[in-house]
């Protein structure tokens, strides 16, 4: 089997969330002989062929265009970064298109989008009217869309998979041109990111590609009952497939300890969505009562200075602190330097902050709002905006140093066995039945 | 008669460098020391050697007649040692003309009066030793950190040694209808006081180089006939005092030497001495020359030189300079009691007050100033740095 698999993120070259997963997607399919031919919004014209599980490192490339394949083949990188360079993918979304072009892309843009008006059912129109954004993000959205066309006719592949909305124009083109089927994976809604209704294009977008798709899969119960009652998608096409992880499971390091007194950490974006205001009011109740523990919220985010503006005014000492940003290594030594873990997402589709601190052995205390709360046992589940229960429960595990070692080593066993290889044995699943080859 | 007193702040901070939570237990430097080295440097060749030299041909050539005062923290000696030791020599020179009065204050540039007197006490003997031993002179002069002063105040440094006058900002709510050019007495008339005319002192600080002043250029000619029609308020014989007090780094660093400023200064005390009304005298000579009673002055409430409030808020406004300032001085009473002179002379170059001037978040003309002299992007990246940096110190104890 062979899948035209559209994403936005694949690392290293673009790692957020959703970039993790699809790694884990990629590498676990190519694990059980499934081949991938992977297309992210790169600068160049270019698809990545995965047909063995070392290409998710690798990333062989190959040119739509025969020209630019014999160019770049003679062409001599220095290392893989370089190689990327030259293919134009970079960390941060960006258009490509330059602005004295802007007008007559949008008409071409038009025109190409009403080829396809009346052939099908699709809601092109849906897909048109809101993919109209002139800011830097609907650009690039509105280039790999474009761009679908030409892989959907020049690849081959049995299935198309799409991921977030902003790959789901893209996978409705591919689907129509070549008549494949289009599963639809959905990491996030717009719900999630926004904490309630958010850009009305977005949502559009996400409503018309689950539509059209002939299966979607969700990445938790929560994220499936969220876009059955919200965008009404038809129940009997929702799968749901939790997220795994790619942690490497890792023995305490000895390194002497950042701090003395216990550590309560929040780890994620500062923003909305991830409620890192619930985890300051808890912890202006907990030093009330321990003063010496500290708590440090580590991240970046459009809250980041309010919430500094908050601790200071709450005069939380030096018992509150802010790492700012971390890399792969600093989040490491973070977790290795935590005790207690907390989740205080207002909406989080999955969560893999969790499972990673799970696999440090720190106890857990988790968001019920969230996927991951559907997919492990040992871990403390509150309901966000409980404050005083999530303080409550902190306490607990302050107090009782033994069953705070207890549920970290029970998670870490438990988080164990959370693997990709079974989440992509039932995504594999998924796209037999939608090709109907397996009657479910 | 008018006097001109010019007394010039040389202060430099140990900057703090991009400290992590990371960083913290790793025993760490929390200074910048390539930072640090690069500003004092800098400000060393553009500042303080060709205006040292400066004053030091003009002190030569009046024959005792050209008098200035400085006020050079501890911090700021401590790194001309380390990374410039051609100033400290340029300023021992300045020192053995004895044309030079050296003022007394908190050798780290702290803000330990408002939070810990016995701190505050301590760090001012710790500078008095200082200046003795390397210029020679005992202060008998008293600045406070950034001119911070109220009535309080006076009290501390009248009990220590040696101590007659003291300075501070010639505020309009606390002068009212009196003017900043009269000697005054604090308000229980033990000590002497001088007070800023900062609207001249900001003419050369600050506005020199403004091309929208209407004032602009400022000439030597134009500045001292201010100076002989502020003389024309007294109608009998009383001395009054001219209290010019600024940055030294005014002089080539703020004020770049192509603004013409050093020419201004070279030229100033010509045209001074010509009008046989004006004389250059340090602040100590207000105990010779005040041939009157000093009115009494009352500082209720603190004050300073800084922005345009005058008062503290440019240190203890916002909710992050109050919760630093807070946990500092907890921490400084940890470290303090554990009795290891390492930590405590760690503390005490992070209770300067630069470090909380940075975490300042006003905005308008005056966060232009603190955003000017700030290592940081921002008022938090500020903060988080000194908060981890404080927070590794209690970790250390």
């Amino acid at each position: 089997m062979k899948v035209l698999m559209f994403t936005w993120e694949f690392p290293p070259l673009i790692s957020g969330g959703l970039g993790t997963a699809c790694y884990g997607i990629v590498k676990g399919l190519l694990k059980q002989g499934v081949e991938v031919d992977l297309v992210l919004p790169t600068r160049e014209e270019v698809y990545f062929p995965m047909r063995k599980e070392t290409d998710v490192d690798d990333l062989p490339i190959k040119f739509i265009s025969p020209q630019k394949e014999i160019e770049f083949t003679n062409t001599v990188f220095m290392n893989s970064m370089e190689k990327f360079e030259f293919i134009g993918v970079s960390s941060i979304p960006e258009s490509y298109i330059s602005l004295s072009e802007v007008r007559t892309f949008h008409t071409y843009f038009k025109n190409f989008m009403k080829k396809f008006e009346n052939k099908t059912r699709v809601p092109f129109q849906e897909i048109l009217n809101n993919i109209m954004g002139c800011e830097n993000i609907f650009e690039k959205v509105k280039e790999f869309t474009l761009r679908a066309q030409r892989y959907a006719q020049i690849l081959e592949y049995d299935i198309i998979h799409a991921h977030d909305w902003l790959t789901y124009p893209a996978g409705v083109i591919a689907k129509t041109v070549s008549g494949k089927k289009l599963v639809c994976h959905i990491h996030a809604t717009e719900f999630d990111r926004a904490g309630g209704a958010g850009d009305v294009r977005i949502h559009n977008l996400e409503y018309s590609g689950m539509t059209e798709a002939d299966s979607v899969i969700a990445v938790s119960r929560y994220t499936a009952e969220m876009v059955i009652s919200r965008y009404l998608i038809d129940t009997g096409k929702v799968n749901v497939v939790h997220n795994a992880h790619n942690i490497d499971i890792k023995e305490f390091e000895n390194e002497k300890r950042m701090f003395k007194d216990p550590v309560i950490l929040f780890l994620g974006r500062i923003t909305l969505q991830k409620g890192p205001d619930y985890f300051l009011e808890a912890a202006k109740i907990i030093l009330k009562k321990y003063p010496k523990v500290r708590f440090v919220m580590a991240g970046a985010g459009d809250m980041e200075k309010k919430i500094i503006h908050k601790s200071a005014k709450y005069r939380l000492k030096n018992r509150f602190l802010f790492t700012g940003f971390l890399n792969a290594a600093h989040v490491a030594k973070m977790f290795s330097n935590s005790d207690i873990y907390v989740l205080s997402s207002v909406s989080e589709p999955f969560g893999i902050a969790p499972l990673e601190a799970m696999s440090y052995g720190i106890a857990t205390i988790i968001s019920k709002q969230s996927g991951v709360a559907e997919v492990i046992k040992n871990a403390i589940k509150i309901d966000f905006w409980d404050v005083n229960l999530l303080s409550e429960k902190i306490i607990e595990l302050i107090e009782n140093p033994d069953y705070r070692k207890k549920l970290g080593e029970e998670g870490r066993s438990e988080v164990e066995l959370i693997k990709w290889e079974k989440a992509c044995s039932e995504i594999i699943k998924v796209y037999e039945k939608t090709m109907g080859r397996i009657n479910k | 008669m008018i006097n001109l007193v010019f007394y010039f702040q040389v202060h430099q901070p140990y900057r703090i460098r991009n400290f992590s939570v990371l960083d913290i237990g790793k025993g760490k430097d929390y200074f910048d020391d390539e930072l640090n080295g690069e500003i004092m440097r800098k400000v060393a060749k553009k500042c303080y050697l060709p205006t040292n030299k400066l004053l030091l041909d003009l002190i030569d050539k009046y024959e005792g007649k050209f008098r200035i005062a400085y006020s050079i923290t501890g911090t700021a000696i401590e790194q001309f040692k380390k990374y410039a030791p051609e100033v400290l020599y340029s300023f021992r020179d300045l020192a053995k003309t004895n044309c030079v009065e050296f003022l007394g204050e908190t050798y780290y540039h702290s803000l330990a009066f408002l939070y810990d007197k016995n701190e505050f006490l301590e760090q001012t003997r710790m500078h008095k030793e200082t200046i003795q031993k390397e210029f020679g002179f005992s202060p008998i002069t008293f600045r406070n950190t950034e001119l911070i002063y109220q009535d309080s105040l006076s009290d501390y440094i009248w009990e220590e040694e040696g101590y007659k006058v003291i300075l501070t900002e010639g505020v309009d709510r606390i002068l009212q209808w009196r003017s900043p050019l009269y000697a005054y007495k604090n308000w229980n008339k033990n000590l002497y006081m001088l007070l800023k005319f900062y609207s001249l002192s900001d003419d050369i600080a600050f506005r020199f180089s403004n091309k929208g002043w209407v004032e602009y250029p400022l000439t030597v000619d134009k500045f001292v006939k201010w100076i002989l029609d502020l003389n024309l308020i007294e109608k009998g014989n009383k001395n009054l005092f001219l209290n010019l007090f600024m940055d030294y780094e005014t002089f080539g660093e703020h004020q770049w030497e192509d603004t013409g400023i050093f020419e201004f200064m070279k030229h100033l005390p010509a045209k001074a001495f010509k009008s046989k009304q004006i004389e250059f005298s340090w602040p100590s000579d207000v105990l010779e020359k005040t041939n009157y009673q000093p009115e009494s002055i009352s500082f209720p409430e603190p004050v300073s030189w800084a922005d345009m409030e005058r008062d503290l808020s440019a240190w203890r406004e916002n909710d992050m300079q109050h919760n630093a300032l807070e946990t500092f001085y907890d921490i400084l009473q940890k470290v303090k009691a554990t009795g290891n002179p390492e930590l405590l002379e760690m503390a005490r170059k992070l209770s300067t007050s630069d470090h909380f001037y940075y975490m300042s978040t006003k905005y308008f003309q005056d966060g232009d100033v603190h955003k000017y002299f700030s290592p940081y992007g921002s008022p938090e990246t500020g903060y988080n740095n000194f908060m981890n940096a404080v927070t590794d110190l209690e970790e250390r104890i």
